[in-house]
């Protein structure tokens, strides 16, 4: 592959990442690799195909070459082989839908159903339901936490306790149908940059205290495994324990970001509810995700999904597995995701491992570069991380890192999202501009070098924020 | 699409006025149509377009391209193309429909939807004391099942009482139907109970039928109802919909059954009303509050493809001669030419004349097949399809004590019909098929009960 790495760079990349090339390959741009260690103690048999880099960059071929593509956080990716596999069920429907509907759709659904159970080790099949992406799930449970306001299982004004950075969509639906309702909403502000996991753990009990004030219960706590922006990995299973010794009714973890990113592992977390989007970090075609709805959880048996069909009163998982004619195919290929993932080294959790080295080493190499820092340590990021850009582009509102995250995409063909962080009473040159850098199996040390470059480029050529039209 | 196909290139250029009809030698030929359709499974007789609908190769292709342009770089897409995209099928579909409004027009995944999203705002108003509790919704009976389950959901959860109108079948007149409803309607109002929601199918699904939708809706109005949904899932592409002329104030088909749209896309037509109107989707994103058009135009991640072909569907349909409304014409005459076909051979009947079906017509199953259940509909559905490869839908009509019922000619009674859809892609042989297949079983004697043992 291509490449304009500097040498310590480049021998420390391709060091980590030798397991990925076949034994075969002895050395990538006059660099040599050194042999996988395991080599050795193995007993002699060839070792297992992994998918080299070409077949990577093929997987990938439809992503557009003029790009510099470091925002997976947002939308994901689909390698080829999972697109080809969901024509293929979705030429089955149309081929003989009615066929299709009476004898495969249901079992194949159920398939991707164990399947998911299994990876995020619930107890059971009916725990899991598929949806559309956490949006929806997220509009399941307010549903239900509605439904319990308005017939008087909650009191009014009981509290739903939720972070000040939940997703904006999910904010929404918290208005939508908690605020509605009846239910009285509380804020947890969090600080950004964030220093350690214990500031996170001690906003959010003072959060639960104010919702418990005067009398009241905190009937869910909603809170996210991975904020979207700033994007921060919350210390979770401290979370919900905290919650459950607090008395909250339920808690509800937004977990977009989760599969495939950082460890889903329901028994550990030991939430209520749980979504997380496949499409995003999963390799999954948009859209598809898992609601996950523990059990023995009080209101597990008033979930519904919200599009009602004949299906309705049968469970969750039921409901969500007939919502009237649609694309059902982006839920039938997850078992083909699996056959995808472990064609690399560890599978998803050799993927998620690598993914969060080389995303904090690029990091690192920015804000080198640039002279700023992390918005978290690195053991509270997984596969993104946020990198604060030059103080001197005087990055001053939501408007500016909007205007820039435009500039970069039409000037420079590079795609990231930006963020504001408005400064503290007092700060002296506060970093108030951040990026949010991805890290996916497609990307390459050079993605985040170009980066590097246009953003040093414009640092020498004057550049200001307020200089963008907006 | 093949560049003969494509006038401008891009579909999102498209001319959005009427469809202009085109011109004798650029018709779609007969092996066009099979080519369109070639992925269709062979060897069975598809004569239940109603069910699932159809969607042509070209429209496929224009599917695929806009998916790869999601896949490719899906923020650009996201920030500069979604929109604009789903704009230009909302403005067809709006000028097809003879709305006023571009906004009065949403986009969403089927009618299913829109039925949840019109019944939650009903729940609504019972649960804030709006509605009084036993205020009631007014349906027929023959209502499709997602959508009774919505309203035990939503309306019958928080104290709304339903009333369901018989819709008589076999069906003679439009105003045998106009008739009950109206009966219908004076029990909804009885006890100074207000009718705060009518739900009218434009055409019903099982039985299928094409209701005097126009003349139920002025009756709610003349009656004092509130609010009026018509769930028209069949219409757009079976029958000329014009919503102003229909006067609704909801309205919702789905474009994938009759409109070559691929799975799935319905429009969702919300009259304009000085009020607010508190129409909500019911997955709720950052778009909330900005108008059901705008909130349905962003529902988190998701594949918006079915929804963005639209105008290349006004391409497909404007090769054949008379465009969509020459289509539905022989789409109709087919159906009902093949509908009389059987019920000669079968010694049945219709179940509704033919003005009042459209591509889909009702006809009696021979009473020697001895249908006395849904069971045994559905096995001898399964039955038609394993062993005579015919996939056709086969309803069983549960009569009540004192209805007198229908006889064929053997002076039994008919207590099941099948329902056929004509498309484009449909051939006669399709419709003999079905035909010669109860034929065989009268002859070999099957019932229903010797079907089970097979």
């Amino acid at each position: 592959m291509a490449s304009s790495l500097s040498p310590p760079e480049e021998a420390s990349y391709h060091h980590r990442h030798s397991k990925r090339y076949s034994s075969s390959s002895s050395s990538t741009n006059g660099v040599a690799v050194e042999s996988v260690p395991d080599f050795v103690k193995r007993p002699k048999i060839s070792l297992p195909n992994y998918i080299s880099p070409s077949e990577i960059e093929s997987e990938f071929s439809h992503h557009d070459p003029a790009f510099t593509r470091i925002n997976n956080g947002s939308f994901g990716c689909c390698p080829s082989s999972i697109l080809a596999r969901q024509r293929d069920w979705q030429l089955r429907f149309l081929r003989q839908p009615d066929r299709f509907f009476f004898e495969q759709l249901k079992p194949k659904l159920s398939e991707s159903r164990s399947v998911i159970k299994r990876l995020i080790n619930a107890e059971h099949d009916e725990e899991v339901s598929i949806v559309d992406n956490a949006t929806t799930a997220a509009a399941i449970v307010l549903q239900q936490t509605a439904w319990a306001f308005r017939e008087g299982k909650y009191d009014k004004g009981d509290a739903v306790v939720m972070l000040h950075y939940a997703f904006g969509s999910v904010k929404k639906s918290v208005e939508a149908y908690v605020t509605r309702s009846g239910g009285h909403v509380i804020e947890v502000q969090l600080p950004f940059p964030v220093i350690s996991a214990d500031e996170i753990i001690d906003q959010f009990r003072i959060g639960l205290e104010a919702g418990k004030a005067n009398g009241r219960r905190v009937r869910l706590a909603l809170i996210d495994h991975v904020t979207s922006m700033p994007s921060v990995v919350i210390p979770i299973k401290e979370l919900v324990k905290i919650c459950r010794r607090e008395g909250v009714d339920q808690v509800f973890v937004d977990a977009a970001h989760g599969i495939g990113c950082v460890d889903v592992d329901m028994k550990e977390i030991g939430a209520d509810f749980y979504t997380s989007n496949l499409h995003k970090w999963f390799f999954a075609p948009p859209s598809v995700a898992f609601l996950y709805c523990r059990k023995s959880s009080s209101g597990a048996r008033d979930l519904h999904h919200p599009v009602v069909s004949d299906a309705y009163g049968n469970g969750l998982a039921v409901e969500s597995s007939w919502v009237g004619t649609r694309d059902y195919s982006a839920q039938l290929v997850v078992p083909s995701i699996l056959e995808f993932v472990n064609r690399f080294e560890g599978g998803i959790d050799g993927i998620k491992k690598r993914n969060h080295e080389s995303v904090v080493e690029m990091g690192q190499m920015l804000v080198k570069s640039w002279g700023t820092q992390f918005g978290c340590p690195p053991e509270m990021c997984a596969s993104m991380i946020m990198v604060g850009l030059p103080v001197c582009f005087g990055v001053s509102s939501d408007s500016d890192v909007s205007k820039l995250r435009t500039f970069l995409r039409e000037r420079f063909r590079i795609e990231i999202p930006t963020y504001f962080r408005p400064p503290a009473d007092g700060e002296i040159d506060p970093i108030t501009g951040y990026v949010r850098i991805s890290f996916q199996v497609y990307n390459k040390p050079e993605d985040y070098h170009r980066l590097r470059d246009v953003i040093n480029g414009l640092v020498r050529d004057g550049f200001r924020c307020t200089s963008l039209s907006g | 699409m093949e560049a003969d196909e494509r006038r401008n290139g891009d579909s999102s250029n498209h001319n959005h006025r009427a469809p202009k009809k085109p011109r004798l030698a650029g018709l779609i030929t007969e092996s066009d149509i099979r080519s369109e359709f070639a992925h269709h499974q062979t060897g069975i007789a598809r004569i239940n377009n109603g069910s699932f609908g159809c969607c042509p190769g070209s429209v496929l292709e224009a599917q695929r391209e806009w998916q790869l342009r999601f896949l490719r770089q899906p923020d650009e897409f996201y920030f500069n193309g979604l929109r604009r995209g789903l704009l230009a099928s909302r403005t067809v579909i709006s000028d097809l429909i003879n709305a006023d409004d571009v906004d009065e027009v949403s986009l969403v995944d089927n009618a299913t939807t829109a039925a949840a999203i019109v019944l939650q705002k009903v729940g609504r108003c019972f649960s804030e004391g709006i509605y009084k509790k036993e205020d009631t919704v007014v349906m027929f009976h023959c209502a499709f099942q997602s959508v009774k389950k919505s309203i035990q959901a939503y309306v019958s959860r928080v104290g709304g009482s339903t009333v369901e109108v018989r819709l008589p079948f076999p069906v003679n007149s439009n105003e045998e139907i106009i008739s009950v409803f109206r009966q219908g309607l004076e029990k909804g109002r009885a006890n100074g109970r207000t009718i705060r929601l009518a739900i009218i199918d434009h055409i019903t699904s099982m039985p299928c039928v094409l209701m005097p939708v126009r003349e139920l809706v002025q009756i709610c109005r003349e009656e004092g109802v509130e609010q009026v949904f018509v769930d028209a899932a069949h219409a757009i592409g079976s029958v000329k919909v014009d919503v102003k002329d229909i006067g609704a104030d909801y309205y919702v088909s789905n474009l994938h059954k009759w409109f070559f749209c691929p799975p799935s896309i319905a429009f969702f037509y919300c009259k304009k009303r000085s009020s607010e109107s508190d129409v909500h989707h019911p997955v709720v994103s950052h778009e909330f509050g900005n108008g059901l058009p705008i909130e349905s135009a962003w529902i988190g991640t998701r594949d918006y493809s079915s929804q963005l072909v639209v105008p290349s569907v006004m391409e497909f349909v404007n090769r054949f001669e008379g465009g969509i409304e020459g289509i539905m014409i022989r789409n109709h005459d087919e159906a009902v030419r093949m509908g009389l076909m059987l019920a000669n051979a079968w010694g049945t009947n219709l179940g509704s004349p033919p003005d009042m079906c459209v591509g889909m017509v009702m006809i009696g199953l021979p009473s020697i097949l001895c249908v006395e259940s849904d069971e045994d509909s559905t096995m001898l559905r399964s039955y038609l399809r394993v062993h005579y490869s015919v996939e056709v839908p086969v309803y069983f009509l549960g009569l009540r004590d004192g209805e007198e019922g229908v006889k064929d000619e053997e002076s039994g009674l008919i207590t099941a019909y099948v329902r056929i859809s004509h498309q484009v892609y449909n051939k006669q042989e399709d419709y003999e098929r079905l035909r010669d297949a109860i034929t065989e079983l009268v002859k070999d004697q099957m019932t229903c009960k010797n079907l089970s043992a097979v």
